[in-house]
């Protein structure tokens, strides 16, 4: 169940790196709505359709986008998986400080106690030593 | 977030950019440092519950190594390599994770801080993201950020007061 902590796939490098970027982000926000074609997706931008399709072929490979196989209308929808792996991976942190903080907690309280306990021994052993 | 006092620390310059991670300790400051600091004691906290933290080394001083490997309750391995890039007994570290073979591939930087507080210790880890963006998507996306610091901000003396 547990995410594997201090441990990423490596194929979040790619998803952060196409993440980076405002209008690859601005298009994914747009896909979270529906499909959507590759001039629909230029529209609110001023850019050039080569441009828009540039971003799409980033989000296409980093596996955060996929498209329909008609050549004429080639529809972009959001897949997901990878941005699930990021969340995952940023939960798996989140659970390792929050249980390795609770393991330290007992292990200051457990070192306190020892320590607490050496320096009764070492008072005890001089109170001896001296009434000898 | 942190867009008060543009360029002042360090440490709110990158703020957009970090997982943090707080908790107040009942403990003194020297004795949660050496816990930190001392491979003997490492493998008596480190890791989530189930994980098992082998020390092969901790060379703590700037360049020093430090490698662990933890041993998952399915049986995984997972190593690491840390090198620490500042030392400053008992306030702060500083160390970067670095790929190695068979490790994780993200290099990534990470912050311990230790503060006194009457006679406790607040520690806090802070995580630099690849990116602000990278994180802030997830943050929008999955809330992912918001149960961090729902979480691990809480400031119990002894920790009881959450679980994940």
């Amino acid at each position: 169940m547990i995410a594997t902590p201090l441990q990423a796939p490596d194929r979040l490098s790619p998803t952060f790196a196409a993440l980076a970027d405002p209008t690859r982000r601005a298009i994914l926000a747009r896909l979270s709505a529906g499909e959507r074609s590759v001039t629909e997706l230029a529209e609110p931008f001023e850019m050039s359709l080569p441009a828009v399709s540039k971003h799409l072929k980033v989000l296409e490979r980093a596996g955060l986008i996929a498209r329909g196989r008609d050549a004429q209308w080639r529809p972009c929808r959001l897949t997901g998986g990878p941005l699930k792996d990021v969340a995952d991976w940023v939960e798996g942190y989140r659970r390792f400080w929050a249980e390795s903080f609770d393991r330290l907690d007992d292990y200051l309280r457990e070192m306190q106690k020892q320590t607490k306990k050496v320096r009764k021994k070492e008072k005890t052993n001089g109170r001896q030593q001296s009434g000898n | 977030m942190a867009a008060s006092n543009p360029g002042t620390s360090p440490a709110s310059d990158s703020a957009d950019r970090e997982i943090v991670a707080t908790r107040l300790f009942d403990a003194p400051r020297e004795l949660v440092f050496e816990a930190w600091t001392n491979l003997k004691h490492i493998p008596h906290w480190w890791g989530p519950k189930g994980f098992a933290t082998t020390v092969h080394e901790m060379d703590v001083r700037p360049g020093g190594v430090w490698r662990l490997t933890m041993r998952g309750p399915d049986g995984r391995d997972y190593k690491n390599r840390i090198v620490f890039i500042e030392v400053a007994k008992p306030e702060r570290l500083v160390y970067k994770h670095q790929p190695e073979p068979g490790s994780e591939p993200v290099s990534f930087q990470t912050t311990v801080t230790f503060v006194e507080c009457g006679g406790k210790t607040e520690v806090t880890v802070r995580m630099l993201f690849p990116s602000a963006q990278a994180r802030d998507h997830v943050v929008k996306t999955y809330g992912a950020i918001d149960g961090l610091h729902v979480g691990l901000g809480v400031r119990s003396p002894h920790g009881s007061s959450w679980r994940s």
